[in-house]
């Protein structure tokens, strides 16, 4: 009995290593992308490919003179991605963390190693986007929608999985 | 007055009644101490009985798996499906895997997998060292210039210590396999992104925090045992009292312990 309960264990955590990836492959490649707003976005954050996930946020950092956050993204070697894709910081719903999203852009040569990910988009701040179409006056940000359609507005950008 | 009538007296007086069992308390928890010491100081020190040792190793480590993973695998079952209920109150289903995981690791793991121990190993190593009690064997082995705590206390504070955090381990893993199962097969949880999100939560000291104290705990439960069972008196009811005395002690001791170690970790955490 003692070898069934010792077996199904590891076997459970072997699926689950194999599954999730804790392996990581050596090689991967390293680039990097400016974002205006990281939000909640922490190392060890997925980096996915049409929500498939190829790699992890390694690390955050702040640009001292732009004040710009710079995420270190660690990018599966088998990917490779157009020199003009967008990276997008989404959150995982209301309670979940927040992870990078790439929209692969259509240029011809792509982004080597060390590069950079020009085109990029920043965290949403939901609670200043509900602020802004609860109060419009209220001075939001430029992203708040009209008055006039409250509801759809505000919950578009939290449903982004 | 007559001498049964002057005793009465003395068992009713609430206030020696209060003076008698706080010397109990205090005398019983000095004893403890002591005892604790001795077969501390017999375990870490040589010569060692080898022997000795392994056998403790299968009884206590080995012959508990079964329990403990059948303990495990239905707990995490269960919190998954409360976790789910209890989410879905505030529309968050999507974290249970990573309150089962945080749930099962920290606290459940552990304390549940001790709590079997006391049951299994407690009792049994309170009633093996009680019967040598009541049948003298310990006085002959004396006779013989074999140390007892060496023989008897040290190799099972050693393997409690030593195979409780092992058990854990296994109790974490088949626990969270348990609330995967469910997840999966009962609630349309996806089995790969259960598993990612359980793995990406999870820190290190989640686990270490955890296993730190099933080590405890399988210090208190073999003590508990070789305390009770060494100190049995009165033949065969006494054995039986011991076993009792050693499965309640050590439950209490493992849930007081267990919010005293987790205070600790948490402020450590800060």
């Amino acid at each position: 009995m003692g070898v069934v309960v010792l077996a199904l264990a590891a076997g459970f955590l072997t699926y689950s290593l194999s599954v999730g990836g804790v392996h990581m492959k050596r090689g991967n490649y390293e680039i990097a992308a400016k974002f205006g707003e990281a939000g909640s976005l922490a190392p060890g954050a997925a980096v996915s490919v049409a929500g498939v996930k190829v790699g992890t946020v390694s690390e955050i950092t702040l640009e001292p003179k732009t004040f710009l956050a710079v995420a270190k993204l660690s990018i599966d070697p088998t990917v490779k991605l157009p020199s003009d894709s967008t990276a997008k910081i989404t959150s995982d719903g209301i309670l979940g963390g927040a992870h990078v999203s790439i929209a692969p852009g259509a240029a011809m040569d792509d982004i080597k190693p060390g590069g950079q990910i020009e085109n990029t988009q920043g965290a949403v701040d939901l609670f200043g986007l509900i602020g802004s179409v609860i109060r419009p006056q209220g001075g939001g940000s430029d992203a708040a929608a009209p008055a006039a359609a409250p509801a759809p507005a505000a919950s578009q950008p939290a449903v982004s999985y | 007055m007559t001498a049964g009538e002057a005793a009465r007296k003395v068992a009713t007086n609430p206030v020696r009644v209060l003076g008698r069992s706080t010397l109990g308390a205090v005398r019983m928890v000095g004893s403890v101490g002591v005892f604790a010491v001795r077969g501390v100081t017999a375990a870490l020190t040589p010569p060692w009985f080898f022997g000795q040792l392994m056998r403790q190793f299968v009884a206590i480590g080995f012959f508990s798996l079964p329990v403990v993973g059948l303990t495990a695998i239905f707990t995490g079952a269960a919190l998954a499906l409360n976790i789910f209920t209890g989410g879905g109150r505030f529309n968050a289903e999507q974290v249970m895997p990573q309150i089962v995981a945080l749930g099962i690791t920290r606290e459940l793991g552990p304390v549940l997998a001790s709590l079997m121990l006391a049951g299994r190993v407690s009792a049994a190593i309170a009633a093996e060292i009680g019967a040598m009690r009541a049948t003298e064997q310990i006085d002959a082995m004396r006779t013989l210039s074999t140390d007892p705590f060496r023989y008897l206390v040290g190799p099972r504070l050693l393997a409690g210590v030593l195979m409780m955090p092992l058990l854990a381990a296994v109790a974490d893993t088949i626990g969270i396999a348990g609330g995967w199962l469910v997840a999966t097969r009962v609630l349309d949880f996806s089995s790969a992104v259960y598993i990612r999100n359980t793995l990406d939560f999870l820190q290190g000291w989640d686990i270490g925090s955890g296993l730190v104290k099933a080590a405890v705990f399988g210090f208190i439960v073999a003590l508990m045992g070789c305390y009770h069972g060494y100190n049995a008196k009165g033949g065969a009811r006494g054995v039986g009292r011991a076993t009792t005395h050693a499965v309640v002690s050590s439950a209490i001791l493992i849930f007081a312990s267990d919010y005293l170690l987790t205070t600790l970790f948490t402020h450590a955490a800060q």
